[in-house]
């Protein structure tokens, strides 16, 4: 017999889910996630699109409510952006003491639970009008248990210059953490986004984050997610964007972290002369399993798309890319091209790769190509000739390999910050 | 001073033997040159020097000043002194030239116990040095021979060898692919590095590099033997009588 999906038990962590907004929408919106995850429940294997990802564990174990948990303190904090104005959420809950909120004109940038109570009319709209939640059990998961997060509102014009950096710190054992991020990015804005899903040291978290990002026409957002949790935790996000005509919305995805860590990320470009960037760059060693799936919309004409995934694999870990491109029926003039490339260091690894291109027009411009390689032992022995370690060869080697997609963020800090991240995980 | 008593090596993938008995000695302030026809184990013997895992010595010693070379690493190898000027430059597109450059002097004198030089020294002992090869100072930020002409990529192994300051010199054909001015640019650098202490092997097919860069030693190797030992005036009598004299004298001491 096959099933499709797993029996799990998340009825407690939905009976204690955290309180809510007060906030008829937002109830209603719970009710809604909650009955699309019953409906959908866990895949199994059998489902393609979670054929490389096993839930079973997931699904076995006894989940409880995210709690507010151990205090995190200041000192446990690092930053990636140079004077950035920095966000903290810690199990899903954003911390006021913790944060930076200083006043900027044109931003607002708070807890999503207090923008609901004041500002109503702008939020009630927008928050779960992005994600599709009928087709990811988690992001319909997230939106049963959800209560609290990041709420971002560039206005209309603002050209923001310091970078905000989100930082979400899981804590607890078996806890389950739902929070969500919206970004509105007004008519013409400007704004760099870091988004990090960090843990306290160990922790056997599962975290199931929603992010939803609105581009409106003309703005420039960059936005750059790492995810870096502990070795013993899962992730499994959505992040999905809707972006206007003339607008670019740069989304990077960093996948270095957690035991088992899931990203769904769909972008709808639903604005003529659009420009939106997806690039990924995954690094997995150990026991690892890092899963991707991009979906990229071209719904209208004239837009284009790049996107880069780099994955360095090491050790027992497992990788998988998943990337489909839709150009509808209208969509003419698409230029989409997409890469994605491997690179394996020890011949344990495994890969999953399945670019989708699906293409309805017919006057576009799409490309694609995969490769899967390994250290080139030519070049490692030529450094090793100049006098260069084997272990900084490689860790140089698999920098190059990466620099592709690094070197496209634009804030300095940051990009200087995640080399160093990507060099110590490797060594 | 370099010493290869007896050496044998092979290919360590088929087991195919190259080396057949190599013995050689360079002094301190020596050149010797190592000719030979295409496919006798020239760059085999380099590359053994150098320390390159594709092949595997069944045989013999191999020392530096007195340092058992064949226990090390490459990277071993390359702190002791060791340079090997390849005949193929590898290209290394992502890493900057520069970068790899000071990476490579700091690894050595983290090896000695030194402290790392700082990057203002760098760039300046680099801008010095990379006129001496006259390269465009552009190839500096440019990756690893990516997208450099035949020629660039061998001046800028010369120029890599006078930034490292090695005590054995290794040059693979530096010559091979090289016009007249280039080629007297090469051993205009290798020249300016020649010092009573440095040591230089310099392996190549043609006569005419031994013209700029005098040797002390000339050998011939055939078949991986080294069948002919002699002074400078031997590249000019192989020049004239070519490889196919060797036959003729190897026959005739039957
Ligand atoms: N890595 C290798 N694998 C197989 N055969 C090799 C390898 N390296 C060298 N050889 C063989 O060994 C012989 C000597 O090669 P090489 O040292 O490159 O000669 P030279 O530099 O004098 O032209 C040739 O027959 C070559 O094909
Ligand atoms: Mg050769």
């Amino acid at each position: 017999m096959s099933t499709l999906t797993y029996e799990s038990d998340f009825s407690s962590v939905v009976s204690g889910a955290r309180p809510l907004p007060v906030s008829k929408a937002a109830a209603e919106l719970r009710a809604r996630g909650l009955e699309a995850f019953n409906t959908q429940g866990l895949p199994t294997p059998k489902q393609e699109e979670w054929k490389y990802f096993p839930l079973r564990s997931i699904a076995d174990r006894s989940w409880q409510p995210g709690e507010s948990g151990p205090a995190v303190f200041e000192e446990d904090l690092t930053w990636m952006a140079e004077d950035g104005l920095k966000v903290v959420m810690v199990n899903g809950q954003l911390d006021r003491n913790l944060s930076d909120l200083s006043a900027v004109k044109g931003l607002h940038c708070g807890s999503l639970a207090s923008a609901y109570v004041e500002f109503p009319d702008l939020v009630e709209p927008l928050i779960g009008s992005i994600a599709d939640i009928d087709n990811n059990p988690f992001a319909a998961l997230n939106t049963a248990l959800f209560h609290d997060g990041v709420f971002i509102r560039v206005e209309k014009g603002a050209m923001i210059e310091q970078t905000i950096e989100i930082v979400h710190v899981s804590t607890g054992d078996n806890q389950v953490f739902a929070p969500r991020i919206f970004i509105l990015a007004e008519e013409g804005c400007s704004a760099k986004i870091v988004e990090r899903w960090q843990t306290d040291g160990s922790s056997k978290s599962l975290t199931i984050p929603v992010v939803e990002a609105k581009v409106r026409e003309r703005a420039v957002i960059e936005h750059i997610r790492i995810q870096d949790e502990a070795l013993d935790s899962c992730h499994i996000g959505l992040w999905e964007s809707d972006q206007a005509a003339d607008s670019e919305y740069k989304a990077y995805n960093i996948a270095f972290g957690a035991e088992q860590a899931r990203l769904d990320q769909n972008m709808m470009i639903g604005g003529e002369h659009a420009v939106a960037r997806l690039d990924g760059v995954v690094c997995a060693h150990k026991n690892q399993i890092i899963d991707n799936h991009t979906k990229l919309d071209h719904a209208v004409p004239n837009c284009n798309s790049f996107e880069i995934y780099k994955q360095v694999i090491d050790d027992k870990a497992s990788v998988v890319f998943n990337g489909k491109i839709f150009v509808h029926l209208d969509a003419q003039k698409t230029d989409a091209v997409q890469t994605n490339q491997a690179l394996l260091l020890s011949p344990d690894t495994t890969i999953n790769s399945k670019p989708q291109l699906e293409i309805f027009a017919d006057d576009v411009k799409c490309t694609h190509g995969a490769t899967v390689g390994q250290i080139d032992e030519d070049q490692r022995f030529y450094m090793m000739q100049r006098g260069i370690s084997a272990e900084e060869a490689e860790g140089l080697l698999v920098y190059a390999f990466a620099a592709e997609v690094l070197e496209l963020i634009s804030i300095e800090s940051v990009k200087k910050a995640l080399e160093a991240r990507l060099y110590d995980k490797l060594n | 001073m370099l010493e290869i008593k007896s050496l044998t090596a092979q290919v360590e993938e088929d087991g195919k033997q190259i080396l057949k008995g190599i013995d050689i000695t360079v002094r301190p302030g020596e050149v010797h040159a190592i000719m030979g026809p295409n496919g006798s184990g020239k760059s085999t013997l380099a590359n053994v020097i150098a320390g390159r895992e594709d092949y595997e010595v069944t045989g013999g010693t191999m020392t530096l000043n007195g340092e058992d070379l064949l226990e090390m690493d490459p990277d071993e190898r390359a702190h002791e002194g060791v340079f090997m000027a390849f005949q193929y430059p590898v290209e290394i597109p992502g890493v900057s030239n520069t970068y790899f450059l000071r990476a490579a002097v700091n690894a050595r004198r983290k090896a000695k116990g030194e402290e790392e030089i700082s990057a203002m020294n760098f760039m300046k002992m680099i801008r010095d040095k990379i006129k001496l090869l006259d390269l465009s100072d552009d190839l500096l930020t440019r990756s690893v021979n990516e997208g450099f002409s035949g020629g660039e990529k061998k001046r800028n192994e010369v120029f890599q060898m006078a930034v490292i300051e090695p005590t054995l010199c290794v040059l693979d054909e530096t010559d091979s692919g090289l016009d007249i001015d280039a080629l007297k640019t090469v051993a205009d650098g290798v020249n300016a590095l020649r010092s009573p202490d440095r040591m230089f092997v310099v392996v190549t097919h043609y006569q005419r590099l031994l013209n700029y860069i005098v040797p002390d030693y000339v050998h011939i190797l055939k078949d991986g033997k080294l069948v002919k030992s002699g002074g400078k005036e031997l590249a000019l009598e192989l020049e004239e009588k070519g490889y196919g004299w060797l036959d003729e004298e190897t026959a005739a001491a039957k």
